[in-house]
């Protein structure tokens, strides 16, 4: 497929090599600073998945340090992330950045227009070092008849 | 001895997050997934009652899919997503409530555990004309045990055949409720996600009900 072609060819763009490869690779793959025009105005810009394969964003890791992150889960950053923020690879910065209003795991990928298996596994990690803190949806909510109460109440609201 | 107020301490600066704010500053995420073939309105539906502009997790398809899932054929629809779409309402001072629309089709199965999982319910939208659409979606809930409501949606305030013919069609059985709705109207969407909680609360009461026994019902 196309991954013959990339070893040959450095990227012309190199905003698509990450950060997260090894040290031993070449120079030229190396990262440089994300050259990204929708990073400034995530909500005006079209919705584009991205075409970097997402194992290089996550350092090669398949699966989140927790697999059942929700989708729907809320992050927030913490002062510890807003405070080591220049160290975090700049997916991870990008998230630290967003969450300083609580958002969902999937308003994450959709506003940073991360694959959303992608921000399940950095988003992860970045709870695992605390610089992330999240409220995950309870697991018998099915069940849990007030909430669901509050939730009705909370509709018929709505005119 | 220092007696500094421990709240003023770690409100602050603190780094045991998930402990101590976790509980009191995020709202507790709940979700209802809204599924339903190409088309059927889903993006329409959680975009007329959410508070934020819909977001996408993927693209828009491009025409040439477009085709292969017939939309085309279908009057003036233009664009569809091919992952999924969302929305949220603030429900009170802690609950948000997410809807997450989602194709429908088999081949897109493997995204549909991710987003039942811990789901209030489920909104399933069809459209009377081709209701060969939303048979994954049907099964699905059927099979994991999701409560879920069958809404089909009025196409330009018409809805093409009656309730009765679109249940025996569907085959979905007599206590699945079925519901015809405007995915342009906010109240009829409201009234309609109502009634997959009025589902979620009649699962409940069933549970409680079979609780002390051996779980009675299910696949």
């Amino acid at each position: 497929m196309s991954r013959g072609d990339r070893d040959r060819n450095p990227p012309d763009d190199p905003s698509l090599v990450r950060p997260y490869l090894p040290a031993g690779v070449r120079p030229e793959y190396r990262a440089a600073p994300p050259r990204r025009e929708h990073r400034k105005d995530p909500d005006t810009r079209p919705y584009e998945a991205s075409g970097l394969r997402p194992y290089l964003q996550t350092g090669g890791r398949v699966r989140p340090l927790d697999i059942n992150l929700e989708i729907e889960a809320q992050v927030m950053t913490t002062p510890a992330g807003r405070a080591d923020a220049n160290r975090l690879a700049f997916e991870q910065r990008d998230i630290v950045a967003l969450c300083e209003q609580a958002s969902a795991i999937a308003e994450i990928a959709a506003r940073l227009g991360l694959h959303i298996g992608v921000t399940r596994v950095l988003a992860s990690d970045l709870i695992a070092m605390g610089y992330l803190t999240v409220r995950r949806p309870g697991t018998g909510h099915r069940h849990d008849a007030r909430i669901i109460e509050r939730v009705v109440r909370g509709l018929q609201a709505i005119r | 001895v220092d007696s500094k107020p421990f709240a003023d301490d770690w409100s602050i600066d603190d780094e045991r997050p998930a402990a101590s704010d976790g509980g009191t500053r995020l709202p507790l995420p709940v979700k209802i997934v809204i599924a339903g073939g190409f088309g059927v309105g889903k993006t329409t539906a959680v975009s007329v009652i959410s508070e934020t502009p819909v977001l996408t997790t993927e693209a828009a398809m491009t025409e040439m899919a477009a085709d292969i899932d017939r939309s085309a054929q279908l009057p003036t629809k233009t664009t569809t997503t091919v992952a999924l779409d969302f929305g949220c309402i603030t429900v009170d001072e802690e609950i948000k409530l997410y809807l997450f629309g989602t194709p429908g089709q088999d081949r897109f199965g493997f995204m549909w555990r991710d987003l039942t999982e811990g789901a209030l319910g489920a909104l399933v939208i069809v459209d009377t004309r081709r209701l060969d659409d939303c048979y994954p979606a049907v099964d699905y809930f059927e099979h994991h045990d999701i409560p879920f409501v069958v809404a089909a949606n009025r196409f330009d305030g018409v809805l093409e055949h009656d309730l009765d013919d679109v249940r025996w069609a569907l085959a979905v059985s007599d206590d699945i409720p079925l519901i015809d709705f405007d995915a342009r109207e906010r109240a009829s969407v409201r009234d309609a996600l109502l009634a997959v909680l009025q589902c979620s609360l009649d699962r409940v009461d069933d549970h409680r009900a079979d609780s002390p026994s051996v779980p009675a019902t299910g696949g």
